[in-house]
């Protein structure tokens, strides 16, 4: 038998029973190395709504009561492979889930683009062998522009929102302009209305940056240990 | 902890087809990932030992991580 697995949590020795894991399995808190993981038994899981949101249901139910660390949905694993995981990165993900304690994500887009963002467009009337140069530097351009633009607005959001974000994660610029820019942060649950007044204050001000916020959200996007990271598509 | 019952916060976002969207996007394209082992048999021998990285994501997420290992 397989677990599928929602989330780690620092502090949780039971679940509430009245929320049902994905495929309606009822979840249950496996302790391993004082991590705390909630499981549930199951072979397989089909990749539906409705299990996408149980996974998020129990998740968001663990964060009611503590700061957990979300797997990514589809998470299943023998109990030898879990603990194996967590003996292994025991130090990594203590000190990640001491790290994320009393925080949570707060997410913003933004489909502002700066005013010098637009890398130059090829020249229609150029060889084959120009058209493929020009195209690649366009390329090149494009990436080192998409850079500078997320430094621009990692400025813009640490001199506006400055001690409340505890770190930072910003998307790479889609290649449509018209999809957003979003900008992830790390802010303690306390300091949640103060990180709302900010950002409205910052709409008010910079209302071209058309910002749109969401959260509180369990730290998703802040989950992942750096070695994990690195390895969960094959780069050393 | 945090107020659920205030998680969209903005005009723009108290639209439910926007809140789920947002919540399967956080389920699929963030969270741990952990590596998990598969060994590929036939008529029960162990032919090959793969390392098996899962992945279930967004397609966004998925070309992000492209273009990152490009441009590395």
């Amino acid at each position: 038998m397989k677990l599928y697995c929602y989330c780690l949590c620092a502090d949780l020795d039971t679940f509430d029973n009245s929320v049902s894991g994905v495929s309606g399995a009822p979840v249950r808190v496996l302790r391993i190395e004082e991590i705390s993981v909630l499981v549930s038994d199951c072979e397989t899981v089909a990749a539906t709504r409705e299990n996408m949101l149980a996974h998020a249901a129990v998740v968001r139910s663990a964060f009611t009561r503590t700061t957990p660390l979300p797997f990514r949905f589809g998470t299943l694993a023998t109990e030898q492979q879990l603990r194996s995981f967590i003996t292994t990165n025991k130090r990594a993900l203590a000190n990640k889930l001491a790290y994320l304690r009393g925080c949570v994500e707060m997410d913003l887009k933004t489909t502002w683009q700066s005013s010098n963002s637009s890398p130059p467009k090829p020249n229609p009337a150029s060889g084959p062998g120009t058209a493929f140069l020009m195209e690649k530097r366009r390329e090149l351009l494009g990436d080192e522009q998409a850079a500078a633009h997320r430094a621009e607005l990692s400025d813009l959001f640490r001199a506006e929102l400055g001690s409340l974000i505890k770190e930072e994660k910003i998307g790479l610029q889609p290649p449509e302009k018209t999809v957003p820019i979003k900008v992830f942060h790390l802010v303690e649950s306390a300091r949640i209305q103060e990180y709302r007044d900010k950002v409205q204050e910052l709409r008010e001000k910079r209302p071209e940056l058309q910002l749109e916020v969401s959260g509180p959200w369990p730290p998703y996007s802040f989950a992942n240990i750096e070695l994990e990271f690195g390895s969960q598509f094959g780069v050393s | 902890m945090p107020d659920f019952d205030q998680m969209i916060v903005s005009e723009e976002w108290e639209n439910t087809d926007v809140s789920l969207l947002e919540t399967l996007d956080h389920v699929l394209s963030r969270g741990l990932v952990i590596a998990g082992e598969i060994t590929i048999s036939v008529a029960d021998i162990d032919l090959i030992f793969v390392g098996l990285n899962v992945l279930v994501s967004s397609v966004e997420t998925a070309h992000e991580v492209l273009r990152k290992r490009e441009t590395e």
